[in-house]
C-alpha cells in the first residue's frame, strides 16, 4: 500500500510505515488517507508498529496534527509499543516531535 | 473604520522594507494551495542564502523561514476572500521579518479575534496539546495548529492587524518574527 505524489511518498512494509519527502497536504481531510494507511497497522495484529520519519524533510503543521492523532490512537492500544523513528538532521523533528512525548509518555521516540 | 492589533503590537508597525515584497494577485494565478510551498520555498532560499557557510546553519534558517512562511501564506489562503496576497519578508540582524496582508470577511474577522484573544491569554505549549487531543475526539476540517506551534516550538512572535468597517471585508495584516538559530 502507498500514497505518494510527486513531492513525498508514504507506504507500508510489515510493521513500518514509511514517510519520505515533503508534506503540506491542505487539512484534515486531504491527510485522511495517510491516516488510514498508518492507522490500520494499529489495529493489526503487531507487537509493535513503526513510523519511520528519517526521510520526511518537511511536515506542515496540519501533518503534525495526523502523527499526533495517530499518536493518540496507538495510546489507546497499550498491548501495542509504537516506536517513532526520526532524524536531527530534518530541525522540524527537533522542534515538534518531543510534543508527541506529552500526549503519550509509552511512545519509543528515537530522534537520532 | 476600525482598527485592532493583537499580539505583539511593535511588530504590527515595524518596517520589513529592505527585503523582498512579493503580491500574489487574485485572477489567473488562481490561488491554489500549492503556491503556499511554492512561495515559502522560495522565500526560504532567498533568505538563507548568507547563511551558506555553515550547513547546520544553513538548514536551520532555512527551515524556520520556510515552516513560518509556509503557515502563514497557508492560513491566507485558507481564510481570504478574493484578493491579492501582499507578501514583504526580510532578515534583520538575527531575526526572520514577515508580513502576510489579505482579505477576510466580517464574519471570519470576528471568529479569528475571539480564537487569538484565548490564544494569548493562556500558555502556547499547553493550549497545543489541548488542541491536539481537542483534535482527536472531532472531525474538524481544520486543525489550528499553525499559530500555536509557530507560538510554543518556534517561538515565534506575532501581531495580527485588523482593518475596516463591520460588515465589510476586512484587512489581515499578519507580522511574525522569529530568531534565526545560531548554530
Amino acid at each position: 500500500m502507498e500514497i505518494r505524489d510527486e513531492n513525498f511518498r508514504v507506504w507500508a512494509e510489515n510493521e513500518c510505515v514509511y514517510f519520505d519527502g515533503v508534506l503540506r497536504l491542505a487539512g484534515p481531510d486531504a491527510y485522511s488517507p495517510i491516516y488510514s494507511l498508518a492507522a490500520s497497522l494499529l489495529h493489526e495484529d503487531h507487537a509493535r508498529v513503526i513510523f519511520d520519519l528519517t526521510g520526511l524533510e518537511f511536515l506542515n503543521s496540519s501533518g503534525i496534527n495526523l502523527l499526533a492523532k495517530l499518536t493518540i490512537e496507538a495510546r489507546k492500544k497499550p498491548e501495542i509499543q509504537l516506536v517513532i523513528k526520526a532524524t536531527t538532521q530534518y530541525p522540524w523533528q527537533s522542534k515538534s516531535l518531543p510534543n508527541l512525548k506529552k500526549l503519550y509518555s509509552g511512545l519509543d521516540l528515537q530522534l537520532a | 473604520m476600525s482598527r485592532t492589533i493583537l499580539g505583539t503590537t511593535d511588530l504590527a508597525e515595524t518596517s520589513l522594507s529592505s527585503g523582498a515584497c512579493l503580491t500574489l494577485m487574485d485572477g489567473p494565478l488562481e490561488l491554489g494551495w500549492r503556491l503556499s510551498g511554492l512561495t515559502s520555498d522560495f522565500l526560504a532560499e532567498a533568505m538563507a542564502l548568507p547563511f551558506t557557510g555553515s550547513k547546520t546553519r544553513h538548514a536551520n534558517v532555512h527551515h524556520s523561514i520556510e515552516y513560518l512562511s509556509n503557515e502563514l501564506i497557508e492560513n491566507a489562503l485558507k481564510f481570504r476572500q478574493p484578493s491579492d496576497i501582499v507578501i514583504e519578508a526580510c532578515v534583520d540582524a538575527d531575526l526572520f521579518l514577515m508580513r502576510v496582508r489579505n482579505e477576510i470577511d466580517s464574519e471570519t474577522s470576528t471568529r479569528f479575534q475571539n480564537l487569538l484573544t484565548d490564544i494569548l491569554s493562556a500558555d502556547p505549549g499547553e493550549l497545543l496539546i489541548q488542541q491536539i487531543e481537542a483534535n482527536a475526539a472531532s472531525n474538524a476540517s481544520g486543525s489550528g495548529l499553525g499559530i500555536l506551534t509557530l507560538l510554543a516550538d518556534y517561538g515565534a512572535e506575532l501581531a495580527w492587524e485588523f482593518e475596516g468597517a463591520n460588515n465589510q471585508r476586512i484587512q489581515l495584516t499578519t507580522t511574525a518574527s522569529v530568531q534565526i538559530p545560531l548554530a
